[in-house]
């Protein structure tokens, strides 16, 4: 988190400040604030103190001021940055622990344009491959050949990802699987979400081999056209736990995409009964996820379009969007950020319901890429986002399955190396940062010569 | 429907698991069948009706658990 600190330093120090002919560093003004990143470029800037005429209405809101910038009246702002983790008792301690601290405040982003949804592409699929430099994947021998991705969502369509992408790719129809009541037949279903998510894992895995499973679309009671329900995923991942099992132990690889999640906690029992789902780790579908992670899954969920500079209308999680698996410890939780590097407005924050450490990471989004939704229309939302970041997991998996590199080696890797949007490391808006491949060749690399 | 839980260390069938909860097979989600959440811990899951999951609302540790519909993030509206 970004702060202001406002001091009151020693008058010499303050008179120095003020003096344009002087240079004051934030070191002078406030070196050994514990607990805070000082930023050393921003340079002390000198607050006058309002001070009434000494013969006027003490009670009176509209007496006139003036405003002295005398070495014993001013104070002092310098800009430092504080640990999300920790941000709600550096602030209730630092003017305890520092008597010259008069005052930390908030020193938000302002920017004249973020990405929302609704907005055009910020660049097209193209520039994610340059970003996330498939290039080099590839000839590092990174390509996902042979690694199975399953796409948990409303189901492909082959034909149009294959026409997009200008190239056929490979969809595995004995291993993909329908909920009990959806008819369709793997890679034949409408154009639309799932179509999207497939694409887009496409970018950084071209030769992963796909596994289509619409859980979206299940017809049970309760559910609609456009949604499921948790308990058709959690047959999903039981299915897809057989689907791992069925390789060899040595060669074991499955990368799980999940661009979905639960929006609201109208249909979940209350926080604490323990038959919830959002807070609740020991929910059947944590358990499984768990489980699955246990087995040598690698499982992504999208952190969700709930951010604060521009929700999704349907959040109605009144704080903490990122809910249930979702910010689940072993999955990636993918935020999003748009092809300039900067977070998507809708990009949910942390920190997370399971675990507070979310998102782990972000990936790249609102980009122009599959088309599924129009010709004019971006692949958005963090529904983008992690296909994005699965289809670099499964590159990696092209020659690191899980017995050499465990899913949470894996995951501890790619938030090791992720480019750091903050100075302090982790932050509820960009996790631990962008995914960076050539930080995860590098490691890479580094474990395969030791 | 309602998802519950259930611990089958030996044979892991949708009849032993109503037999276990002595659920009676029309308050059971036939078509979802018995699914394993955690075999390595002998835990699986079956969707019953809510009056089942009430019923079953006294055993420690088997739910019910709550089902909510799940939706596609994106793209955002």
């Amino acid at each position: 988190m970004r702060v202001l600190i406002q001091l009151r330093p020693s008058p010499d120090v303050v008179a120095a400040v003020a003096d344009p002919g002087l240079t004051a560093t934030a070191a002078d003004v406030a070196g050994g604030l514990p607990g805070v990143v000082l930023d050393p470029s921003f340079t002390p800037v000198a607050v006058p103190r309002p001070v009434p005429p000494p013969d006027g209405d003490p009670l009176s809101l509209r007496r006139p001021v003036r405003f002295s910038f005398a070495a014993e009246d001013a104070s002092v702002l310098v800009r430092g940055e504080i640990s999300d983790d920790e941000a709600s008792v550096r602030l209730a301690l630092l003017p305890a622990l520092r008597a010259d601290v008069t005052g930390v405040f908030a020193d938000p982003v302002i920017e004249t344009t973020i990405t929302c949804g609704g907005d055009p592409p910020v660049g097209d699929w193209h520039d994610v491959e340059r970003l996330l430099a498939v290039e080099e994947l590839a000839g590092a021998g990174l390509d996902g050949a042979g690694v199975p991705l399953a796409v948990l969502d409303t189901g492909i369509n082959a034909a149009h990802v294959a026409r997009h992408l200008g190239r056929d790719f490979t969809l595995d129809a004995g291993r993909s699987w329908n909920p009990a009541g959806v008819t369709g037949k793997p890679g034949a279903f409408e154009v639309g979400h799932g179509t999207m998510c497939a694409f887009d894992t496409l970018i950084a895995a071209p030769r992963a081999t796909l596994i289509d499973v619409p859980v979206l679309l299940s017809q049970r009671p309760g559910g609609s056209a456009v949604d499921g329900l948790l308990s058709d995923a959690v047959a999903a991942f039981a299915h897809l736990r057989a689907v791992l099992e069925g390789q060899p132990e040595e060669s074991r690889a499955l990368v799980i995409s999940n661009s979905w999640g639960s929006f609201s906690p109208r249909w979940d029992f209350p926080v604490g009964h323990p038959g919830n789902y959002s807070d609740n780790p020991a929910h059947p579908f944590n358990l499984i996820v768990a489980s699955l992670d246990d087995a040598g899954a690698d499982v992504l969920f999208a952190a969700g379009n709930c951010g604060r500079e521009c929700r999704d209308g349907r959040c109605a999680f009144p704080d903490r969007p990122i809910v249930g698996a979702n910010s689940h410890s072993r999955v990636l939780s993918v935020g999003g950020v748009d092809t300039g590097g900067e977070r998507v407005g809708y990009s949910s924050q942390g920190p997370g319901r399971l675990d507070e450490r979310k998102p782990d990471l972000c990936a790249y989004t609102h980009f122009s890429g599959s088309r599924a939704f129009g010709d004019d229309q971006p692949d958005s939302g963090t529904s983008a986002a992690c296909p994005v970041a699965a289809g670099l997991v499964a590159a990696v998996r092209t020659r690191w399955p899980a017995s050499r590199l465990s899913p949470a080696q894996l995951r501890t890797l790619l938030r090791r190396t992720a480019a750091d949007r903050s100075t302090v490391g982790f932050d509820h808006d960009y996790g631990y940062g962008v995914v960076d491949t050539r930080g995860v060749l590098a490691a890479l690399r580094r474990m395969s010569e030791a | 429907m309602r998802m519950v839980t259930v611990r089958l260390p030996d044979e892991a069938t949708l009849e032993r698991a109503m037999e276990e909860l002595g659920l009676p097979e029309e308050e059971v989600d036939t078509g979802y069948g018995l699914v394993a959440i955690d075999p390595g811990r002998s835990l699986y899951g079956l969707r019953v009706t809510e009056a089942a999951a009430r019923r079953m609302d006294r055993r420690e540790g088997s739910g019910p658990y709550s089902d909510p519909p799940i939706e596609p993030y994106g793209p955002p509206r």
